[in-house]
């Protein structure tokens, strides 16, 4: 028996592989040395200009081989005017190698920019800048601005946000699921307006070959799936440890929320660092109003429990500091990359919140979604979210 | 660093909570921003040993761990060299006809499969007349007979059209010239005194021209201009990225050429420059002398000069001859007044050598 139990095993593992093996014989003979196949068509070289900053007396971009062969970079130019420059290490760029390309120029500030590269067949790329800034070198000083401004629009809209908790504890159950319902459709719009950011991003200054919407919707479904299934762990065990299901939906929705902050502190930081925005206080005063309603998203399922002033500081923080953490990652180390990373685990998150809000209502209500508070709650939801938004 | 910290903080709180699951929910989302993170960002650029040195514009003198990428103020290794086209004359192999009139063969190959480093590190292809963009300048007296025997070895048809007078059938435009070894032969009588371009007149026209097809015809009068240091620029562009927009200017094709590398000439000593524009997309073009002004011949026709200034603009293969003496020692600039053109490679030097004996070149004995 255990031969006969060894032998099939051994056929499992050998039907599991080989089909393997003849994927990796037709990829050898396709790509191999020798192989003339697929030599047809011309590929073109392409470069990403991920980064221009702006420094004393010089313009710096990095550069990055996005396109399906290497190439060298040969001249650098500005306005399309050739540009004595160097490029560290060096000019050759292997298939997403990056490289530093330093351009001494006395820019003006505020003033827009074209910044050329040349490679070693001559195609030029370029890129864009809208008005030039001063590149944000990190000090305390500057830490301290993107806190503040972190705190601004994230951490204290959220805490206010949360001071109507009294206010929805006094209210009926209909008018609960209401708030619940509303809370859904607030968050349906973050988690909309996160992937359309994500895709802005991408389509701005992500090279192509990193395929933005695929990316942005891969990225999106891991953190939809990761945080589902992690977050029903948590659900299911709530009776076992000390919080209670409502604790650990409000959880879930500052976790997804903070997320969704970060995203927006990367944005706000990423857009001071490149100069795009001029930070006004009108500004500032529309994300406030904006992310007001996420406080109300994550005192409504809290409503219900006692003694949860600590737990409410604790989850405002959770979904408001990331927007200061975001504000320094965005403002100082600004990579696109990252910021659609970011935007789509944010995006999916949120998604995974509503599911979870939705679940909720359906089982604490009447297995019924299609009541009036619900239905009103959630269309509400979307209508203030778009009317402040229109204020940033 | 900000994400640690953040996740440090989730992660102190959820012990607070004291959940299993949440903790390992907290650990797939971390592990999900590091590794992020570490994607995303481009990889640590490694210090290297030895710095090189460039100057900018303003002057300021930069050093870098990597390459310089400098039009202007290095070298380019290319295998057209400026400095030899300036002054080389082509007058062709010399016989006599029964009537005594000269007879000037000369024999052209054309091709369109060279790549040239048009600028260091930038590769380009282009279409040439014996190997060379700008194709050998062709001189002559006036009334002495010129044969060109023309090959055409590219693999897209080509013809040479000649600017002056000459009977229709050699005019190079419905004559066309087949690829892979076509052959004709073009003979003229040389006039008018002037100095002319020649250029392919295949359809797509301005490609066969923008590609390098084209060359310079010189012809003298029978009694000859006074003795000077004479050369050539033709003015010109390449279009490296087919936009139908010039990237490079140059005078003889190389960008900034004449500026790493001066043209010497003596003080008081006549010089006298055969300049033809043949810049395409772009309608003018100018040169503008520094430190100086010249008489101009347009299209070298007359004996007397038309201006005297320091700044002529030229539409396409407009050109003339110019000439002017220095009084002064030193470097002066010449360059389109176009300066749009001059940042992208149409600039030069020349360098006023204050002893005669310092003068690296020879002046090119006229008529020989």
């Amino acid at each position: 028996m255990e031969v006969n139990n060894k032998s099939s095993k051994g056929k499992m593992i050998a039907s599991g592989v080989i089909p393997f093996v003849f994927l990796i014989i037709l990829i050898a003979y396709i790509f191999g040395p020798g192989s003339e196949l697929l030599d047809l068509g011309v590929p073109l070289p392409e470069v990403t200009m991920e980064k221009v900053d702006f420094l004393d007396s010089e313009i710096q971009v990095t550069v990055r081989n996005t396109g399906p062969i290497p190439v060298e970079v040969a001249m650098a130019d500005i306005n399309d005017r050739i540009q004595p420059a160097a490029v560290e290490p060096d000019r050759y760029l292997e298939r997403y190698e990056t490289a530093l390309v330093r351009i001494p120029f006395e820019w003006n500030e505020a003033e827009p920019y074209r910044i050329g590269i040349t490679i070693e067949d001559g195609t030029r790329f370029e890129k864009e800048i809208e008005a030039a800034a001063p590149a944000l070198e990190p000090s305390l000083e500057l830490l301290g601005f993107f806190a503040i401004i972190g705190t601004y629009v994230g951490i204290i809209p959220v805490m206010i946000g949360l001071l109507w908790l009294p206010f929805i504890r006094r209210i009926s159950k209909q008018k609960y699921h209401f708030f619940l319902a509303l809370t859904a459709g607030l968050l349906l719009f973050l988690g909309i307006d996160s992937v359309e950011e994500a895709l802005e991003v991408s389509d701005e200054s992500l090279a192509g070959s990193f395929n933005g919407v695929l990316l942005v919707a891969t990225v999106l479904i891991l953190s939809f799936l990761g945080l589902y299934y992690t977050g029903e762990k948590l659900v299911s065990r709530v009776k076992s440890s000390r919080i209670t299901k409502p604790v650990a939906i409000a959880l879930m929705i500052s976790i997804g929320i903070g997320l969704h902050n970060f995203g927006e502190g990367l944005a706000i930081g990423a857009a001071v660092g490149l100069g795009s925005i001029a930070f006004s206080t009108f500004l500032i005063i529309g994300f406030a109003l904006h992310n007001t309603t996420e406080g109300i998203a994550i005192a409504s399922p809290l409503s219900r429990e006692k003694k949860v002033i600590g737990k409410l500081v604790a989850m405002g923080l959770i979904a408001g500091a990331p927007a200061i953490f975001g504000a320094w990652i965005g403002g100082f180390v600004y990579s696109p990359f990252t910021s659609v990373v970011f935007l789509s685990i944010g995006a999916g998150a949120i998604f995974q919140v509503i599911i979870t809000i939705l679940k909720w209502i359906r089982e604490e209500g009447d297995k019924n979604l299609s009541s009036a508070a619900v239905a009103s709650g959630f269309a509400i939801g979307m209508v203030i979210m778009y009317l402040t938004s229109i204020l940033v | 660093m900000a994400t640690l910290y953040y996740c440090y903080f989730l992660m102190t709180l959820l012990m607070k909570i004291k959940s299993r699951s949440s903790i390992m929910m907290m650990s797939v989302l971390v592990i999900i921003a590091v590794s992020a993170l570490f994607v995303a960002f481009p990889e640590g650029i490694s210090a290297q040993q030895d710095e090189n040195v460039f100057v900018t514009h303003s002057g300021a003198v930069v050093k870098t761990t990597g390459e310089v990428l400098d039009p202007l103020y290095t070298s380019a290794t290319v295998e057209f060299d400026p400095m030899e086209y300036l002054r080389d004359f082509n007058y062709g192999r010399i016989s006599q006809l029964d009537d005594g009139t000269t007879l000037r063969e000369f024999t052209i190959i054309a091709d369109d499969d060279k790549i040239m480093e048009v600028s260091p590190g930038i590769f380009f292809n282009v279409w040439t007349f014996n190997g060379t963009v700008p194709g050998p300048t062709i001189r002559a007296t006036e009334g002495d007979i010129v044969r060109v025997n023309f090959i055409n070895n590219g693999s897209k048809e080509h013809t040479m059209h000649f600017h002056g007078i000459h009977p229709a059938e050699m005019d190079g435009v419905f004559e066309i010239v087949g690829s892979g070894g076509g052959q004709f032969t073009y003979e003229f009588e040389a006039g008018p005194v002037g100095v002319h371009p020649y250029h392919c007149h295949v359809m797509p026209l301005e490609e066969h021209i923008v590609r390098g097809l084209y060359g310079v015809f010189i012809v003298d009068p029978k009694e000859s201009r006074p003795a000077a240091d004479e050369m050539v620029m033709v003015l010109n562009g390449l279009d490296m990225d087919f936009d139908g927009e010039n990237n490079f200017y140059a005078a003889n094709t190389i960008p900034f050429y004449y500026q790493h590398h001066p043209i010497q000439i003596n003080i008081n000593e006549l010089v006298r420059v055969y300049v033809v524009n043949m810049v395409e997309f772009d309608p003018i073009n100018n040169l503008h002398l520094h430190g100086n002004l010249y008489n101009y011949y347009p299209t070298g026709t007359d004996i007397v000069p038309s201006a005297y200034t320091d700044m002529i603009t030229l539409s396409q293969t407009e050109r003339g001859i110019m000439e002017f003496k220095y009084e002064y020692p030193g470097k002066y600039l010449f360059h389109a007044h176009k300066v749009e053109f001059s940042e992208k490679g149409w600039v030069g030097i020349f360098l006023v050598n204050d002893n005669q004996q310092d003068k690296k070149s020879e002046s090119v004995e006229y008529g020989s």
